[in-house]
């Protein structure tokens, strides 16, 4: 599972403490590869996970997930899901997980606007509509600090 | 005796077929393998979703969400139907049609109203035939059903069960337990029932690590991991159907490929006779006809 050059979450080249991390999604597994730190949305605010986390299991939001890797910084939009820390592996399970530069801003525009205007007269209609206006919502902020 | 040109004629026509049904044997192989890396794709991540709910369950917590029990007075069923856009594989679509109308028509017993949703055109003009309305019909998915397609109409699922349009949810489709085996099954996704198939997995979760923690809430995470293993579910049925499918075709191709081999032998035996027949026909007539100026 983990990468060669890891052993026992510790680099080796560099004797810094490395986590491992897995972004898997229904269809593929999206990305897998070594990491220093990485922020994720979680339902009720962000969390960061540097090395040596005590072990965790997360509701993720919708929103902005960054994965730093030496000098290289991953984006991705995350849409709901969980996040699972233990040792030195973090999984991160979602439905969805697309590279910011994926993102197309008019394609999200349309869909807040479609989200919006969904009915809320009861309250499971409205736990429907806050849910695709929140996805809609993230999709915009990892759009918008890309920009 | 046969005339030898129409056995010829007749032999390639076969010969023809028989490259047909092999190309399309060899697709079908093609596709199987990359519909089958797909599904246990999808079957990692079902089984990081079961540690995930084994952790739970190890808290202690009490498993209890609406999708996982069953409503007091229900009244509306719905069944969707897996079947596939193209023929040429065998038994396939007739098995999954099969169990489709006999639940249907159970289901229809049981309760008011009873609608039912068809992905795959083999099925939608099978149900057109005997005149069954079908409240919606899909004929998008092909050999890769996308995630986000599936995860689209686990949705409206998910919101007709919560704002109670439909009770009851099921689902008729081809479940792969192996290449030789490929069984039409019907599965209720809606009441959800239980979130892990076999017990046994609950005790495989991670334990000894010590206490995790559970950011929002345990509860929290619950509340998202059941509509969460609803929808892989039902993706796994679209993923299942259509490994199915490239299988089923793949073996009919096969046997269809074996046929042409056979006929093809008996057709050249029959035809070789033929040919020899004729042969010794005109020579016998050469012969005479020499015979007969001599004289």
């Amino acid at each position: 599972m983990a990468a060669n050059h890891l052993e026992e979450g510790v680099d080796v080249t560099s004797g810094a403490r490395v986590l491992e991390c897995v972004v898997v999604t229904p269809e593929e597994t999206t990305l897998q590869t070594p990491a220093q730190f990485i922020a994720l949305p979680l339902f009720d605010g962000e969390i960061g996970i540097a090395p040596g986390r005590a072990p965790m299991i997360g509701r993720l939001g919708f929103g902005e997930m960054r994965i730093r890797e030496g000098n290289h910084v991953y984006r991705y939009y995350v849409d709901g899901g969980f996040v699972e820390v233990s040792g030195n592996l973090v999984s991160i399970l979602t439905q969805r997980a697309i590279a910011a530069e994926h993102l197309d801003q008019a394609e999200i525009e349309t869909a807040l606007a479609a989200a919006q205007k969904k009915p809320a007269n009861t309250p499971e209609l409205l736990a429907i509509r806050e849910r695709a206006v929140a996805q809609a919502r993230g999709q915009q902020w990892v759009t918008r600090s890309l920009g | 005796m046969a005339n030898a040109r129409a056995l010829d004629k007749r032999r390639k026509s076969i010969k023809n077929i028989r490259k047909i049904t092999r190309t399309m044997e060899l697709i079908a192989t093609a596709r199987f393998k990359q519909a089958m890396d797909r599904a246990s794709a999808a079957t990692a991540y079902t089984n990081r979703v079961t540690g995930l709910v084994a952790n739970l369950a190890n808290t202690g917590m009490q498993l209890s969400h609406p999708l996982l029990e069953s409503r007091d007075n229900p009244r509306t069923s719905l069944q969707l139907v897996l079947t596939s856009n193209r023929g040429l594989c065998g038994g396939y679509n007739g098995n999954v049609l099969r169990m489709a109308s006999d639940n249907q028509q159970q289901l229809s017993d049981e309760y008011p109203t009873s609608l039912l949703e068809v992905s795959g055109k083999r099925g939608v003009t099978y149900f057109e035939n005997r005149q069954t309305a079908l409240a919606e019909a899909f004929l998008q998915f092909e050999d890769k059903p996308k995630y986000e397609e599936v995860e689209r109409i686990a949705d409206r699922y998910l919101d007709a069960y919560a704002t109670g349009i439909i009770d009851r949810l099921d689902v008729c489709y081809t479940k792969f337990s192996s290449i030789a085996r490929q069984e039409a099954t019907v599965e209720t996704l809606l009441p959800l029932g239980t979130l892990v198939d076999d017990p046994s997995d609950l005790a495989t979760g991670s334990e000894g690590q010590g206490e995790i923690e559970f950011l929002p809430s345990a509860e929290s995470i619950l509340q998202e991991v059941v509509p969460m293993s609803f929808k892989v579910k039902l993706f796994k049925c679209f993923l299942d159907a259509a490994v199915s499918e490239q299988v089923a075709r793949m073996v009919a191709m096969k046997s269809a490929t074996e046929n042409a081999d056979e006929l093809i032998r008996e057709l050249s035996m029959t035809y070789n006779r033929a040919r020899q027949g004729q042969i010794t026909g005109e020579l016998l007539e050469v012969m005479g006809g020499v015979e007969a100026l001599k004289n």
